[in-house]
């Protein structure tokens, strides 16, 4: 029997999606915002306690002191969801100790819906339905970590989106969930019996894909250009306005309600653990946001180490190939990620993909699905275009190397390019951005990646563009050479 | 590409006497915007966004009355300005197509959809009609990929856009006023 075969799902209600109908829990269709009234009732089809409500945020904050609550998440391995997987918990423990009185001075939370990854459209399910549920998690987060004023950076292209966030910090001001007095009406928290205000400000982007790197994003807020910073000085010792700061996905901060709620042994019994020694587990579901050529495209809650071969194919999810077309590849996960070839479909959905089959990781999580007949040139060349046109500028490698990619991508497709463009177009996208580093972020590896794994699975494709380079011997030597 | 800048050398600004960050819209954002950062440069961007939304567009002088309100030097107003792509540094269209490029939109048929936008429009992508009523753009990911191929029309997401329901679209959007983001 096939590992995909023998799979089942173990958490079988929805976590992050319990107010937004998801298949196979729910129809898309009856989908609506959750505001600040429904979001204080317990959902009708939990089958987790009832989560939420800000009613977590209550039980966080009364019974537990903020070490205790990173300690928790820490135990909880939360794993980034915005695409590097770094655990959330020891992310938050790295922020400077607080001083003697208890605080730790000025310091920020920065939520990342900065979604630009083409092929990912996972947190704007969350935005548009669920707001709160990110809001309590903000407010769970900015306790744990003794923050006072939390910026919600949301990129530009969602204008709906910003206005029901905006909607919903006002309904949490209104009713006094946020504000001066302290959370939830200035309840007295265990962290010396006083209540700990919070402060949260939508933050627009403008249209930057380098913004949703996390000292792009600072920089953003600090009214810059979205130019990612040298490391170190980390953004937790130094981040905006040269204060201690934390950047969390909006999904992250998601699952921290019911982790807090629940318990981190209960999510620890969710997802997967690590097929490597000592690596950190992926435990927890994922919001996967399917696109592409599938019968029905849409984000999905799954445990992490689905298959994504269950994930295209069961009728609980994408219920198979569009046309009934044979799976040629997917991007693993936003397009940074690279590709996953045609015989990769049983690749486990998890924060170990990266090691097992070839691409850079699972990033967000959200495949984008290619049938037989689609041209991996073209992939590539678009790819290439996107990084070459949101390239920052900043540091020569990427800001040439992707223009140069895009050309020679381009002259490929159109049959014009010869063999040893092929291996032009290999040498420039292993030689900018990766270890040991010649950019300062990321943004080079993902353009590198992917361009290298399409060319790597899919050689033939290539190759069947190009003109020969006849090299010819032992002529043309001599006085007569030209 | 964010990183081109055009040479500014000896260009002249056009003025106009009365200014575009008005006194109300200064009032305004002292009250609500400046609070929430801890520098006044913080609130760059939204300012820019306030102006924005008011004009449609952000000409030379209104950069200039921004840098002097925030205290910012003029060119770096210009720099970081011209860096976000949303805000247009030249006018545009009293309504903006934008039609997505990025890889889900490419591979389920999005030239069909700007092909039928170039066509009921009369321009090129990145032209505006003589009439100054559309501006087509073209986008990298507008994060809709599972309604592939997807479309802004203003600040409304069309997805599953066919050519049919993109024409539909553009003839609702002329019948309303302006939507300046």
């Amino acid at each position: 029997m096939s590992p995909t075969a023998s799979w089942t799902a173990k958490t079988t209600y929805p976590v992050l999606t319990r107010r937004i109908p998801c298949w196979p829990h729910g129809n898309p269709k009856d989908r609506h915002t959750v505001w600040l009234d429904e979001y204080l009732r317990p959902p009708a089809n939990t089958g987790a306690g009832t989560l939420g409500g800000y009613e977590s945020l209550r039980k966080t904050i009364t019974t537990m002191t903020p070490d205790e609550v990173v300690e928790h998440v820490k135990k909880a391995v939360l794993r980034g969801r915005g695409g590097a997987g770094f655990p959330a918990g020891m992310k938050w423990s790295f922020l400077p100790k607080p001083d003697a009185n208890g605080d730790g001075g000025q310091r920020y939370l920065a939520i990342n819906a900065d979604e630009s990854e083409p092929a990912s459209f996972k947190d704007r399910l969350l935005m548009d339905f669920d707001p709160h549920s990110v809001l309590e998690g903000i407010a769970i987060a900015c306790y744990a970590c003794r923050i006072q004023t939390a910026y919600f950076y949301i990129r530009g292209e969602y204008h709906h989106q910003a206005k029901v966030m905006e909607k919903a910090i006002r309904e949490c001001y209104e009713r006094g969930i946020f504000g001066k007095q302290g959370l939830l009406q200035g309840t007295r928290t265990k962290n010396r019996d006083q209540a700990w205000g919070l402060d949260v400000h939508l933050h627009r982007g403008a249209g930057a894909y380098i913004c949703g790197e996390e000292t792009g994003l600072l920089e953003s807020i600090e009214g810059k250009r979205g130019w990612p910073r040298n490391k170190p000085p980390f953004p937790a010792i130094k981040g905006l306005f040269a204060r201690p700061t934390i950047i969390n996905n909006v999904e992250t901060l998601a699952h921290v309600p019911s982790i807090m709620e629940m318990g981190w042994e209960w999510f620890s019994k969710q997802g997967c653990d690590s097929t490597f020694a000592g690596a950190p587990a992926s435990w927890g579901t994922k919001l996967m946001g399917v696109s592409g050529h599938v019968n029905r495209p849409g984000v999905y809650e799954c445990d992490l180490g689905i298959p994504l071969r269950v994930l295209i194919e069961s009728k609980d999810y994408c219920n198979g190939m569009r046309n009934g077309k044979k799976f040629k590849g997917a991007i693993a996960g936003g397009i940074s990620m690279g590709v996953l070839g045609p015989d990769q479909m049983d690749a486990e959905m998890d924060f170990d993909i990266g090691r097992k089959y070839n691409v850079l990781g699972l990033g967000t999580a959200c495949p984008t699905v290619f049938d037989e007949d689609t041209d991996m040139v073209a992939v590539a060349r678009n790819i290439a275009r996107f990084y070459k046109h949101e390239s920052c500028g900043q540091c020569t490698p990427c800001r040439e190397g992707s223009g140069w990619l895009y050309q020679l991508l381009t002259r490929i497709e159109s049959g014009a390019a010869k063999t040893k463009d092929l291996d032009l177009a290999l040498e420039i996208a292993t030689s900018m951005g990766t270890m040991p580093g010649t950019t300062i972020c990321g943004l080079a590896d993902g353009n590198n990646w992917a361009v290298r794994t399409i060319m790597n699975k899919y050689p033939q494709e290539f190759e069947a563009r190009v003109k020969r380079t006849f090299v010819p011997v032992g002529i043309s030597v001599g006085a007569g050479a030209k | 590409m964010a990183w081109i800048v055009k040479n500014s050398a000896g260009m002249k600004i056009p003025r106009r006497a009365e200014p575009y960050l008005t006194a109300a819209l200064k009032e305004q954002l002292t009250r609500e915007i400046l609070p929430r950062y801890e520098q006044k440069r913080g609130a760059l961007l939204p300012t820019l966004h306030a102006v924005q939304h008011e004009w449609g567009w952000l000409p030379w002088q209104a950069l200039e009355e921004v840098g002097a309100f925030l205290d910012v030097n003029p060119a770096e107003v210009w720099d970081t300005a011209s860096f976000y792509e949303e805000f247009w540094l030249q006018p545009k269209g009293a309504h903006v197509v934008a039609v997505c490029r990025s890889i889900a939109c490419e591979v389920c048929d999005h030239a069909s959809i700007t092909a039928a936008c170039k066509s009921k429009l009369g321009i090129e992508v990145g032209q505006t009609t003589d009439d100054g009523k559309f501006t087509l753009v073209e986008l990298e990911c507008l994060g809709l990929c599972e309604g592939a191929p997807a479309c802004l029309v203003d600040e409304t997401m069309h997805l599953n856009a066919t050519p049919e329901s993109i024409t539909k679209a553009i003839d609702e959007a002329r019948s309303t006023q302006g939507g300046h983001h």
